[in-house]
């Protein structure tokens, strides 16, 4: 492939006092991908997030989005580059109506508000939040927040698209329509990388799989590769998935 | 045009009442108490700037006050020149101490914040108190009223129309906060800080620019205030008390509406009018009953109707909608 990766992280490392928490971690993520990343907790999934997306300055690496190092930038300024995230505890504008939620994603690209309404009523549609749009976002179930948490993102119109486990506390109605929103942006040809516990949610949409474990990426590869790996089962996946997916 | 006064019809019948009132009412008290409320409602909106659209919740907007109300009285005093002039001069220096405190906003968030807006304050009350030579320290300045537009020598109906005016200013800048990118962006930082940043919010900036933008209606408000009030002195216009003042008219009325704080105002600013002719010189037992009924209206208020005055009154709205 002579195209250079959309993201590529080049041995990250974040330590906390004593702590490090993303250790040594390199991997690339060509355009159009869809990249999953599970690991134990405290494995360090989302402080990679955190560092990927500005939240935190990385202590050693770069992190190359679109050819450019964006180690040190603010996430405000990663956001406009077209890298944003969503957050595993969701962070609604909870005294704000759904629509305005989104609007305020749309306005980071977008002028007036008439086209930033405009621009928020067809995300909220995409994402099935349609019925809901003038609810106040505090009001909606958890379930629905998840979606909202993602139609913002998508609002800023992002190349990349980094989701912190939109799938957890989800029903599972919910969850399949979760799966088939975020299978969608994907042959869209937005580039996802999603933090997922639901092994059986990542199986199914994840084309590549990392895993981390104590900081460090110990594997990488596709889903049934991955599996199959001996240090992904004794350090997460336990005897138990084998069996059961035998 | 019309259609937008339409949709506001609170804010057309307030200040039409106020506009009309000097033209049937001459009586010079009550003339006060409507010039009064309307500073005062003046003054809310301008703390409302940063504290209910953009979540900065300061209780140091005396210190904003205060350089106008200085940087007045000590143009005309000091300079021989008009207070027009040290508005300006009051403005500059405000969105010089806006920008400071909007700075200390992004090191700190919450009660820290607001504890560090009093700390500015009593700065500004303990410098101006010491730097007798040009302030006049602890004695204050007593503004000579000079007859005219030019030096703001108004009579009481002139100044209803200039509270008026300084009042429309305020509301102004609300409206195009509830009607702009940048206000809608600012309700974005003041509901959540990270979740802005992630959705390419400047959320740093954008809390400076808001307080200072608070600051420069503040200071605006002040110097109109030394001018009409005619007497500037430390222990007042730096006060906690007076911040609080701004802050409490705000919460009672509604943060984040733009009516709010003339609400808040009304109540308040009346109240304390009504208090302090009743009770002033009764016995002196009764001198703090003011504070204690000030008091009680805002544990009412923020038990029974938390999002204010102007939120109750549109849920009632909303009601009779539904019925």
């Amino acid at each position: 492939m002579s195209q250079p990766p959309l993201l590529a992280l080049e041995g990250v490392t974040k330590r906390f006092g004593g702590l490090t928490a993303v250790s040594n971690v390199s991997f690339t993520v060509p355009a159009g991908d869809l990249l999953g990343i599970i690991g134990p907790n405290g494995a360090g999934k989302t402080t990679l997030f955190n560092v990927i997306s500005g939240y935190y300055r990385a202590d050693g690496g770069r992190v190359v989005f679109a050819g450019q190092d964006v180690v040190g930038q603010a996430p405000h300024v990663i956001c406009r580059l077209g890298l944003t995230r969503t957050f595993q505890l969701v962070k609604p504008f909870g005294h704000l109506s759904v629509v305005d939620n989104v609007m305020i994603g749309a306005l980071t690209r977008l002028p007036t508000l008439r086209a930033a309404r405009v621009e928020a009523e067809r995300v909220i549609e995409i994402c099935g939040l349609g019925s809901h749009a003038s609810a106040h976002a505090r009001t909606l179930p958890i379930g629905l927040r998840k979606r909202l948490e993602v139609a913002r993102a998508l609002a800023t119109r992002p190349r990349l698209l980094l989701l912190d486990e939109v799938m957890a506390g989800l029903n599972p109605t919910e969850l399949a329509a979760m799966i088939e929103l975020i299978q969608r942006l994907h042959v869209d040809g937005l580039t996802v990388i999603v933090i997922e516990h639901i092994m059986a949610a990542m199986m199914r949409l994840a084309r590549r799989i990392v895993v981390l474990h104590h900081g460090e990426r110990i594997a990488e590869g596709p889903p049934a590769a991955i599996t199959q790996d001996r240090r992904v089962v004794d350090a997460y996946l336990g005897e138990e998935f084998v069996l059961a997916q035998a | 045009m019309i259609a937008r006064l339409r949709s506001r019809p609170g804010a057309v019948a307030l200040f039409g009442l106020a506009a009309l009132t000097p033209l049937f009412v001459r009586d010079a008290y009550f003339l006060d108490s409507l010039v009064l409320i309307l500073l005062w409602g003046a003054l809310s909106a301008a703390w409302n700037v940063a504290g209910g659209y953009a979540g900065q919740v300061s209780i140091g907007h005396a210190s904003f006050f205060g350089l106008g109300a200085y940087a007045a009285a000590l143009m005309v005093t000091r300079f021989g020149r008009g207070p027009w002039l040290g508005m300006l001069v009051g403005v500059v220096l405000s969105l010089g101490a806006g920008f400071i405190i909007g700075f200390l906003s992004n090191r700190l968030r919450g009660p820290y914040f607001a504890l560090s807006t009093i700390a500015f304050s009593q700065v500004l009350l303990i410098g101006v108190s010491r730097w007798r030579g040009f302030t006049a320290g602890g004695e204050g300045i007593p503004v000579p009223f000079r007859p005219g537009f030019t030096t703001l020598g108004l009579g009481h109906i002139a100044w209803v129309y200039m509270a008026l005016a300084a009042a429309l200013l305020c509301y102004a800048v609300e409206v195009y906060l509830e009607r702009s990118r940048l206000g809608y962006r600012l309700a974005g930082v003041r509901e959540d800080e990270d979740a802005a940043e992630a959705l390419g919010i400047p959320t740093r900036r954008l809390k400076v620019l808001a307080i200072a933008l608070s600051a420069a209606l503040t200071s605006i408000c002040g110097s109109l205030w030394a001018q009409y009030v005619g007497f500037v002195d430390p222990t007042y216009v730096f006060s906690v008390d007076l911040s609080v003042k701004f802050a409490l008219n705000t919460i009672i009325g509604g943060m984040g509406t733009a009516l709010g704080p003339y609400l808040g105002s009304i109540l308040i600013t009346s109240l304390e009018t009504y208090l302090r002719a009743t009770f002033s010189g009764v016995k002196t037992g009764f001198a703090g009953i003011y504070l204690i009924i000030y008091g009680t209206v805002l544990i009412l208020v923020v038990r029974f109707v938390p999002d204010g005055l102007a939120g109750f009154a549109s849920r009632l709205r909303a009601r009779r909608a539904h019925a």
